[in-house]
């Protein structure tokens, strides 16, 4: 269960893949939208301040729409994040992985009364934890969870050299393991390369760096380079 | 087929998609109106294909990875949301809201009971048990009513302020209830029940004390006008949290989840049509309810009509022609 992300078939057949985000990066967006809304509110006041008693009314309407209305208008007409969740990369899906829509977003955010309860958000945060997708009781009731916009950088590129074909044939998943160690052998050090190449000493015949650069070199073909 | 021979056939097609992706991140409007616009679910069908064949040939990362970025940025702007309409708020309001209160008419009346008994039986108390008023209210608060209503105030209902400000604190303040009612109903209903019974004896408090010390004309005349969206309005919300807290008690044949889901969904709409009721209240609170000068009958007259209007609309609102028309 430590992984945290969710796969959920699209009608087209293939699978989407939704990180969700835990309670620090949200509580983040929620510290920068509440310091947004605290700094718009303190500018509204100087110009409301000079319109007098009618102006304390306008204030109160304003009070009530960043209170209330921003996180909604924000969260369906800019793409599931709110100002500070755009800052985070954090986006609001609904569960099946569509942008959030009115009614799933009013939800969360009027829930949002239950989950702040005792004080900071305590019932949001043991919610997030014990929940597999890290959502609160307003995501829970809305379905819907907070995920991660920006995607993971790929892993780096498998190195260029030139290509052995492996002596067996290998099965898909021995293929991906493959390509994935030869996509990520620049990101270990030399010793820990060499150890995990060791490994496949019946496939290559060989140890250390001689194996490495082999199975640097099968990847190659696998990948149909010449 | 080779990966790389792969990525060659397809790959300037993904490379297009990737481009009119970034075009619609900075310029929707203009984006959407092209006519390459036209070939997007197309093209994002073949995406999904090739994606499943990238991943059923066992292809790198590299490749799945693109892809999978590409299809998650293609389904994030094929299933976005429906821009909104004005034609369905307003059907919403005229017929949805109305059938939704309808369907929930167990709750509501739940609601109903749990506020205006409280506020029935404070009301007849502090009738015959005047002092009484004393244990409900502090004497500060007492003396602010006392001044609020005094019949030689020419607004009533307030110590100061205009009426733009009063309406900003009434949108403000009873909003804010409404929607806490609905929320706290998530704690098996007991929030809701326990807002609904206090402002029940509040609101029957403040009406019962000043009827028995002799206020009660301008009380009326004051709370006549929006007493009818108000307090439907705050029944409606309790009536939603309660609906909310009785699905997390009894989810009846499915599971908690799907159960809360579908209950937050209803629970929502009837929230959002209680915001409506609650504009409109503070409306009539602001600009209707402090005019001191009109006349009883007109006063009365009005609150009699809007009190027939609205419980006519929860009531007839949406409903089919049985005559089949």
């Amino acid at each position: 269960m430590l992984d945290t992300v969710r796969e959920i078939e699209t009608p087209e057949g293939i699978s989407l893949r939704l990180r969700a985000a835990g309670a620090l990066p949200r509580a983040q967006a929620w510290m920068l939208d509440a310091l947004l809304r605290m700094g718009v509110f303190m500018l509204a006041m100087i110009p409301l301040g000079l319109l007098g008693v009618g102006g304390n009314g306008l204030a109160m309407l304003l009070l009530f729409a960043l209170m209330w209305a921003y996180s909604v208008a924000c969260e369906v007409w800019l793409d599931g994040q709110t100002l500070g969740k755009r800052a985070l990369g954090l986006r609001v899906v609904n569960a099946d992985g569509t942008p959030v829509t009115w009614v799933p977003s009013v939800v969360r955010n009027l829930l949002r009364v239950v989950d702040v309860l005792p004080g900071v958000y305590g019932v949001g945060l043991v919610c997030t934890l014990i929940d597999p997708h890290a959502r609160r009781l307003g995501d829970i009731v809305a379905g819907t969870m907070v995920v991660h916009a920006v995607e993971l950088p790929a892993g780096t590129q498998v190195p260029t050299v030139a290509a052995i074909p492996p002596p067996v044939v290998l099965a898909a998943d021995e293929q991906a393991a493959l390509v994935e160690f030869a996509e990520r052998s620049g990101q270990l050090t030399l010793q820990r390369q060499e150890e995990l190449a060791n490994l496949l000493l019946p496939l290559t015949g060989r140890r250390d760096t001689a194996a490495v650069s082999q199975l640097i070199a099968h990847a190659n073909w696998l990948l149909g380079r010449a | 087929m080779k990966q790389e021979r792969f990525v060659a056939m397809h790959g300037c097609e993904w490379d297009d998609l990737q481009s009119w992706f970034s075009a619609l991140d900075r310029q929707p409007q203009r984006t959407m109106r092209q006519e390459h616009t036209l070939d997007f679910p197309q093209s994002y069908r073949r995406l999904c294909h090739q994606l499943a064949l990238a991943r059923g040939r066992g292809y790198s990362r590299e490749v799945t990875d693109r892809l999978q970025r590409l299809v998650q940025q293609g389904h994030r702007v094929l299933y976005r949301p429906p821009a909104p309409r004005w034609h369905r708020v307003a059907m919403f309001l005229l017929a949805g809201f109305p059938r939704l209160v309808r369907s929930q008419w167990r709750c509501m009346t739940a609601a109903a009971l749990l506020f205006y008994l409280p506020a029935l039986v404070t009301l007849v108390l502090l009738q015959l048990r005047p002092e009484l008023a004393h244990t409900v209210f502090s004497s500060a608060q007492l003396a602010q009513f006392e001044k609020m209503y005094d019949p030689g105030n020419p607004h009533i209902g307030r110590s100061s302020g205009t009426d733009l400000q009063m309406f900003g604190y009434y949108v403000m303040n009873n909003v804010s209830i409404a929607f806490r009612t609905f929320a706290s109903g998530l704690f098996f209903g007991v929030g809701a029940i326990y807002v609904l019974a206090a402002n029940g004896v509040l609101i029957g408090g403040v009406a019962g004390h000043l009827d028995a010390i002799g206020y009660g004309g301008p009380f009326w005349r004051f709370v006549v006008g929006h007493s009818a969206f108000e307090l439907s309005a705050l029944v409606i919300a309790g009536g939603a949290g309660l609906q909310l807290g009785l699905t997390l008690l009894m989810p009846g044949r499915q599971r908690r989840g799907p159960a809360l889901v579908a209950a937050g969904w209803v629970g929502a709409q009837l929230a959002l049509g209680a915001f409506a009721m609650l504009l409109a209240a503070a409306f009539i609170e602001a600009y209707w309810s402090s005019i001191a000068a009109l006349p009883n009958g007109v006063k009365f007259g009005s609150g009699a009509l809007l009190w027939l209007l609205v419980l006519g609309w929860l009531w007839r609102g949406g409903r089919e022609r049985s005559d089949g028309a």
